[in-house]
């Protein structure tokens, strides 16, 4: 039931942009207690579906730039790769250490974040350039 | 602004979210996001979007990679799935309720005391 509703909290804050997965591998890897490893499969997995069902409306909507889609595939495919293998050759303790430095990292520039441009709403979800570009 | 630099700024941030997201086993669309905006000058909407069909088949990828290696099972994954789809829905209906503001600062003192725990109190 637990894991239910984490899962539920993150998936309402994934639609908002705020980042739903860390706050799903936080749950399971500091307050759950779950291997590091095995956390972070799982919400990998987690994204699969929200995301699959997100995307036709993107397209549909025009959001998704196309010009960017095959450079950043490509090599995001030989990075994502390389390091989920060295990942999951690591010593869970170790990651999960690892992924501790990354949060303060991450918590850190979300707080002092300066806001994007003028023009945008405070919640950051306004238009700026939203049009397809030039 | 060139194609080639074009293509060039955008293999470089997919290659650097595709690090991340291989790594943590996510985040990659917190970096992706904010580098699209500044490199490729999209607005937030097309960022977040464009970043969600760049992710996507990276999390496959990565997934595949954590269950051949890693030991994923599909049996631990399926509540938190349920809740994701549950939660996807509820989000829709929240979206305009919810003050973004505050709700950023709440999560990244949340993500601040997590890191903190995992860092040092391990």
């Amino acid at each position: 039931m637990a894991a239910f509703l984490a899962g539920l909290a993150a998936g309402v804050l994934s639609g908002f942009g705020v980042g739903g997965g860390t706050l799903l591998l936080i749950y399971m890897t500091v307050f759950a207690g779950m291997p590091q490893t095995l956390a972070q499969g799982i919400n990998l997995l987690y994204f699969l579906p929200t995301a699959a069902m997100a995307l036709p409306a993107h397209v549909k909507n025009g959001f998704v730039e196309r010009s960017v889609l095959l450079p950043a595939v490509l090599s995001g495919l030989v990075g994502t790769a390389l390091a989920a293998w060295a990942a999951t050759a690591l010593d869970t303790a170790l990651l999960h250490r690892l992924f501790g430095g990354f949060l303060i990292c991450v918590g850190l520039s979300e707080l002092f974040r300066r806001p994007v441009g003028k023009g945008v709403s405070p919640d950051g979800c306004g238009d700026r350039s939203d049009s397809p570009p030039k | 602004m060139s194609m080639e630099k074009n293509k060039l700024r955008s293999a470089v941030a997919g290659g650097a979210a595709g690090l991340i997201n291989g790594f943590f086993g996510g985040g990659g669309g917190m970096l992706l996001v904010p580098l699209l905006a500044r490199w490729r000058g999209l607005g937030d909407r097309r960022a977040f979007a464009t970043s969600v069909a760049v992710i996507l088949p990276l999390c496959a990828l990565s997934a595949g990679i954590y269950f051949l290696r890693g030991g994923l099972a599909l049996s631990a994954a399926l509540p938190y799935l349920l809740g994701g789809l549950a939660g996807g829905t509820l989000g829709g209906v929240l979206f305009k309720r919810l003050n973004m503001t505050w709700l950023r600062r709440g999560f990244a003192l949340l993500i601040l005391y997590a890191g903190v725990r995992a860092a040092f109190f391990s």
